[in-house]
């Protein structure tokens, strides 16, 4: 650790005891609508007039367009426009881009004289419907000059190497090694170095609804209203008003729920500023959606694609002294997020271990594909992924238990600053561990792999522990430079409370997109736990980004503490409010008053109450009955910001605090290897997680088997696959294999609840740890089914390819 | 191109459209006859999103064009609530929390609805392997099992008590 | 399974040979013209009358409606099979089962007379796809399509069984053994519909077994086999394989060095090998070339012992 002067922390917050909503698995305010295939999604919107729009997309992974006709196509019949990528240029500025260097790689709606990967846009259609549309684009004659492509991220890096943006004079769009903690001593004191090379491929959230947009232009008053089902980032959705050269509060950007994201439709806004682009040009709303073939080559939020190479400084005992991680990510062609993926590695990096020192070099690598973006885990699932096939390579090389070398490292004082400087807030990781084991019958099943192995049979048991950290601050963004162009700290969050005449509250949300997640579940659970109401008689509404205050949305599980906080603030508005105007009608001292039960009451005193109905119809309609300070209406906002950020160090080597609320998890799946197929089933799976106060424990549970799932996929079944020429192979659902319900186990699923000491409740946010576990604890598994043959894999997801690959290699090193 | 006419029950109302042949199923449902509670997800028939019931059997209505089933009873996740009841699929998914983003839900309902009017006495795992034809993204299809066998279960008692209450 | 169709019409082998000059497709499907005659004699009609337009057969469309999505295939007219009622039928003649072209897959597969004269077809029907898919997709369609990877035609070669046609030029029937020409191509000229698979009754175990990633995809790796006991001594062993080269094969090597034998794991493995030895199916994404092999050989065993064990007691 740095000898950093650090600031304060937040108060540490003492939490309410019998809570009545909070904790409880009440039916989701969200379902009927859905039930009742009302859901209202993109799709499902029609208005007066719309057209349709349908995007060509380049059957090149690296090539200069050096020309478009679109003669034939805009002659077809329905057809009302077509706009090819530099007419597109003409029309809009680049798009909104967090990377490194938005002027060297630079990244529009449509591609303008170079397609960077198969799939890459290069112009779009507008039609009558969606099949004319598509009719036409068969009529666009492009000429394409190819040019070589590259497609491995160390490749690219390599001298000579053809590149991607020739702006950029390279492939590589950021190196830098971070220093944490004292790593020299650590590894020079070290009994035994474990290294280690591992490949991540790519996968992806492949929701089932991809990305649409439906936006109407009106040129009277030169405004563009965009209905879209992403609205992430209201602070930052400005930038589009830029993309699109119309003043910001020209723009108004309408939330619909979204049919699955996983982090894919976080700032999606490639479809918002196609079809509000289109909208303009033909005078007529214009709809976008994505078909499935787009999003899969074109979603702009494939996961992390990482090659590692890692040291471990380990003691003979079992203690991890530190990590030296040398990793390279392949980006794709653009890079919209920069290396944030790593500031999410790096918030937990060391794990729940106390090691002392981290080094951590990241190269980013530009290549011919389509460009990352979010994948649940935002890149810290990899992280996990990685150090747990370490701790478990060294568990083997020292001979020690893999459970007691967990325990040897577990960090146990809180809160805990880990090396990069970020802190875990709580933690009772023993307490975790031991309900895993109990959960998953761990002794059952070592006796069972025995037995098995005697038969010929391959049984292995994944038992990792690891982190979910939850609610991002700003400075992850770019505590990579130092000195960062747009050193932001803001990443709030805001309600809107209001009580009605009758005493109804509803609660506005702005950037809380509906995304699968369950934020009006949320929100009604902790204003009813703090109005004393029923949660489903909270009604929820969504305000667009027009006349929307600050706001960040769903992302890096921080949905639920930041809503808590900014219920926490509007409530305590309101009931002061109430509080005054209550005891104004009852003539009472303030300060002799209390919240019981849905009103204020004199203490002690019951008969002398107002209800929250009595005083909110006082306050709307009859103002002389208070006094000259006092307005009408009941109605407050709160702002909420990231209550506990704190700044980096000049030098970098303290990163501060920027992802502070950890939770943490233990999976235990037990699989079995069919060595002849090289396929991995599941024979049983366990999972405790640990995300603080839960506020409705059956929806975390269902996010923990989901993400599992998802999980499940990344370590077994999808990858994006390019090949040398940089086609991808894995353009449908056929060669992009989703699992199915026969490839997810039943899970069994444990809580422990160690709250946070900062957050309302002591909520912490949870619903990426699935799949922030699943392929770290099953690459485990699979290991130990075939530790005794000498055979390990070190690449995801695990085919049987890559199984078989390794099984033969370990047979041929034996008998050769 | 002529159109053709195609004439659709669906949920028990009848009606004729006029379609290019090449218009899917699921387009006219939704845009043609306005009902959009079944969904496009992938448009080559592998997620089931897209699944109705055709004269009781359940079909990718993505992989088929609407003048296949010209004179077919169609059934869509519109037509499973009676009124303000919700059909005990729908209730069931609600309770046991079987959706969370709600896309998949439609197609899953309308499989769920084959799944259990076949075979009233499914069992866990046959519900498990029954569903396995659709995708669901969210929920892990552990929470969607559980509450096809308990609509099962439910409706099996109902039926039950209905037989008993004539007898 | 099959039903389903790959996005290339190439075969599983090229499935990832899809080079630049594709453009990228889209998916919703081209324009076409549309009939549904009510006779096999205005079906064959309208085929040849409409021949230059590239005109196809709809049978359930399971396999050609996806590739007609993705604009990979592009036919100007689609006659529509299934109002002909005589396609729709299955019956038993003596001893041999007749199942009409256009007899939906579920149906099939649930049908008493199937599960009586050709258990092999009942059990691989299980693993075509799912379910929803099987309510449209036909046993004459998954037939007439012959994806290397999918089960019925694996099935109908094992079984050796006979496909009848109908063309302008009368009806005309083709053993399985000649059927399958290459992949997505059959015996079936221009202008000829399959009307029908007639499939002779056999003793014996069957088995149907197959590998896909997961489930109701294609499978990599299927295995269609019948044998026959006669005491302990096999008597007559049919064995064909999808998903391994082109077309459906037979496993003749493995069918020869079972016959006449009395089976243990040895002998089996054996048989396996000899069988294996020839294969070389093309690798993708999804495998290569020596795990196909691996899993062929593999589920080659399995069906086999499976058969066997249903076969009778075979030590």
């Amino acid at each position: 650790m740095t000898t950093m002067d650090r600031p304060d922390a937040p108060p540490v917050r003492t939490h309410k005891e019998n809570r009545k909503w909070v904790g409880q698995s009440i039916r989701r305010v969200e379902d009927p609508k859905f039930l009742r295939g009302r859901g209202g999604y993109i799709g499902d919107m029609t208005v007066p007039g719309m057209l349709h729009a349908a995007v060509l997309r380049s059957p090149h992974a690296h090539a200069r367009i050096t020309g478009i006709d679109a003669a034939e196509a805009l002659a077809a019949p329905g057809v009302h426009a077509v706009i090819t990528g530099a007419q597109a240029a003409q029309l809009c500025d680049p798009l909104p881009d967090f990377g490194p260097d938005p002027a060297k790689h630079t990244w529009r709606c449509l591609a303008v004289d170079k397609v960077r990967y198969v799939g890459e846009g290069v112009a779009v259609v507008v039609a009558d419907s969606r099949y004319l549309a598509e009719d036409a684009l068969a009529l666009i004659d492009v000429e394409y000059e190819p040019l070589p492509a590259v497609v491995d991220p160390e490749r690219a890096l390599a001298d000579g190497a053809p590149l991607v943006h020739d702006d950029l004079g390279s492939n590589c769009a950021y190196e830098r090694t971070f220093d944490f903690g004292d790593v020299e001593r650590d590894f020079a004191e070290a009994d035994v170095i474990v290294t280690d090379r591992l490949r991540w491929h790519r996968s992806g959230g492949q929701p089932l609804e991809t990305v649409g947009a439906l936006a109407d232009f009106d040129h009277a008053t030169g405004e563009l209203t965009v209905h879209t089902n992403s609205l992430s980032f209201t602070s930052y959705l400005f930038m589009v008003a830029g993309t699109m050269k119309i003043p910001a509060n020209k723009l108004d950007i309408r939330p619909v729920p979204a049919g699955g994201s996983f982090g894919s439709k976080l700032f999606a806004t490639k479809p918002a500023v196609i079809a509000g682009m289109c909208s303009r040009e033909v005078g007529h709303p214009v709809q976008y959606l994505e078909d499935r073939v787009d999003n899969i080559s074109n979603c702009d939020h494939h996961g992390s694609d990482r090659v590692y190479d890692v040291r471990l400084a380990m003691m003979r005992d079992g203690t991890i002294r530190g990590i030296d991680i040398d990793t390279v990510e392949d980006y794709g062609a653009y890079i919209q997020f920069g290396v944030g993926h790593h500031g999410n590695a790096l918030a937990q990096v060391v794990g729940p271990y106390a090691m002392t020192s981290v080094r951590y070099r990241v190269r980013a690598a530009m290549t011919n594909k389509n460009q990352q973006g979010a994948y649940r885990g935002f890149g810290s699932e990899v992280n996990n992924w990685m150090l747990e096939q370490m701790v478990d390579k060294a568990a083997r090389e020292l001979d020690l238990d893999p459970v007691a070398i967990r325990r040897q490292n577990f960090i146990r004082e809180f809160p805990h600053f880990i090396p990069t400087g970020n802190v875990y807030d709580s933690g009772d990781y023993d307490g975790v561990l031991d309900k895993a084991l109990e959960l998953s019958d761990y002794k059952h099943w070592r006796a069972e792999q025995a037995k098995a192995r005697e038969e010929g049979r391959c049984i292995g048991i994944g038992l990792i522990t690891a982190q979910e950290r939850s609610v991002f601050s700003a400075t992850e963004f770019w505590f990579w430079f130092d000195e960062p162009g747009a050193p932001v700290t803001s990443m709030p969050e805001s309600v809107t409370l209001k009580v009605d005449a009758t005493g109804g509250i509803t609660a506005t949300l702005y950037s809380c997109a509906f995304w699968g997640n369950s934020p009006e579940t949320m929100v009604a659970q902790l204003v009813a736990e703090e109005f004393d109401c029923d949660p489903h008689d909270v009604a929820i509404v969504y305000q667009g980004s027009k006349n929307g205050l600050p706001a960040t949305g769903p992302g890096g599980s921080r949905t639920t503490v930041m809503l808590a906080g900014a219920v926490e603030g509007a409530t305590a508005k309101i009931k002061a409010k109430a509080l005054r105007a209550a005891a104004h009608l009852l003539e009472a001292d303030p300060d002799d008053m209390e919240w019981v039960d849905g009103g204020f009451q004199v203490k002690g005193v019951p008969e002398q109450r107002k209800s929250l109905a009595d005083i909110a119809v006082m306050l709307h309609l009859f103002k002389h009955s208070f006094p000259e300070d006092m307005e009408s209406g009941l109605e407050d906002s709160k702002v909420f910001d990231h209550p506990y950020t704190t700044m980096p160090s000049a030098d970098r080597k303290d990163l501060g605090v920027f992802y502070p609320f950890m939770g943490h998890a233990c999976h235990v799946p037990v699989v079995e290897v069919d060595l002849e197929t090289g396929s991995v089933s599941f024979l049983a799976y366990a999972a405790v997680h640990d995300c603080g106060t839960l506020v409705n424990p059956r929806s975390l549970a269902g996010h923990i088997v989901g993400g599992t799932a998802q999980g499940i996929g990344t370590a077994l079944y999808e990858e994006f696959v390019y090949d040398d020429d940089g086609q991808l192979l894995t353009s449908s659902y056929l060669d992009y294999l989703i699992p199915s319900a026969m490839e997810v186990p039943e899970l069994k699923i444990g809580h422990h609840e160690t709250p946070s000491p900062y957050t309302l409740h002591g909520i912490k946010g949870g619903g990426e740890g699935g799949r922030m576990m699943a392929p770290a604890a099953i690459n485990v598994a699979v290991n130990d089914a075939l530790a005794h043959l000498g055979a390990r894999v070190t690449e995801l997801p695990i085919t049987p390819d890559r199984l078989r690959a390794a099984i033969r290699a370990a047979k041929s090193r034996e008998s050769g | 191109m002529p159109r053709h006419e195609v004439t659709l029950t669906v949920n028990g109302r009848t009606s004729t459209v006029s379609v290019e042949p090449r218009k899917l199923l699921v387009d006219v449902l939704r845009e043609d006859l306005g009902l959009t509670g079944t969904h496009v997800g992938c448009e080559h028939g592998v997620c089931g999103t897209c699944t109705v019931l055709r004269d009781g059997e359940s079909i990718r209505s993505c992989t088929t064009f609407a003048v296949q089933v010209d004179g077919a009873e169609i059934r869509t996740v519109e037509g499973l609530a009676k009124g303000a009841e919700l059909h005990p699929l729908q209730d069931e998914f609600w309770d046991k929390q079987g959706l969370q983003c709600g896309y998949c839900t439609p197609g899953m309902l309308m499989r769920a609805c084959e799944i259990i009017e076949g075979n009233p006495d499914v069992t866990h795992d046959q519900v498990r392997e029954g569903i396995a034809s659709n995708l669901c993204r969210c929920t892990g299809y552990q929470f969607i099992t559980e509450a096809v066998c308990a609509a099962a279960a439910r409706m099996k008692a109902d039926s039950a008590e209905t037989t008993g209450a004539q007898a | 399974m099959s039903g389903l169709v790959t996005i290339d019409t190439a075969p599983v082998a090229a499935r990832s040979d899809r080079g630049a000059d594709d453009k990228e497709v889209a998916v919703k499907p081209p324009p076409f013209q549309y009939a549904a005659p009510t006779s096999v004699a205005e079906a064959v009609e309208l085929l040849g009358a409409h021949a230059d337009d590239d005109a196809r057969a709809l049978a359930g469309g399971q396999s050609l409606v996806p590739l007609m999505n993705f604009r990979l295939a592009q036919p100007a007219y689609l006659i529509d099979l299934r109002r002909i009622e005589e396609l729709t039928r299955i019956r038993t003649e003596g001893d041999t089962l007749v199942i009409g072209a256009m007899v939906r897959q579920s149906h099939a597969e649930h049908a008493p007379e199937v599960a009586l004269g050709a258990p092999l077809l009942a059990e691989a029907l299980g693993y075509v796809a799912h379910p929803p898919i099987r309510n449209s997709g036909t046993v004459g369609g998954s037939i007439a399509h012959a994806d290397p990877a999918a089960e019925l035609p694996a099935v109908v070669l094992a079984l050796d069984a006979e496909l009848v046609l109908a063309g302008l030029g009368g009806t005309r029937t083709v053993a399985a053994a000649d059927f399958f020409t290459g992949p997505f191509s059959t015996a079936i000229g221009s202008g000829e519909i399959l009307t029908e698979v007639r499939i002779p009754r056999r003793a014996g175990g069957h088995a149907f077994v197959e590998f896909a990633r997961t489930h109701g995809n294609f499978a990599l790796v299927g295995v269609a086999a019948v044998v026959e006991l006669d005491g302990g001594t096999v008597a007559r062993a049919s064995i064909a394989l999808s998903g391994v080269a082109p077309v459906p094969v037979r496993a003749t090597a493995a069918e020869e060095a079972l016959t006449g034998t009395v089976p243990d794991d040895a002998s089996i493995r054996a048989a396996v090998d000899a069988a294996v030895a020839g294969l070389s199916p093309a690798g993708d994404v999804h495998g290569g070339t020596e795990t196909r092999t691996d899993i062929a050989r593999s589920y080659l065993r399995r069906g086999i012992e499976l058969a066997l064990s249903r076969a009778g007691d075979r030590r």
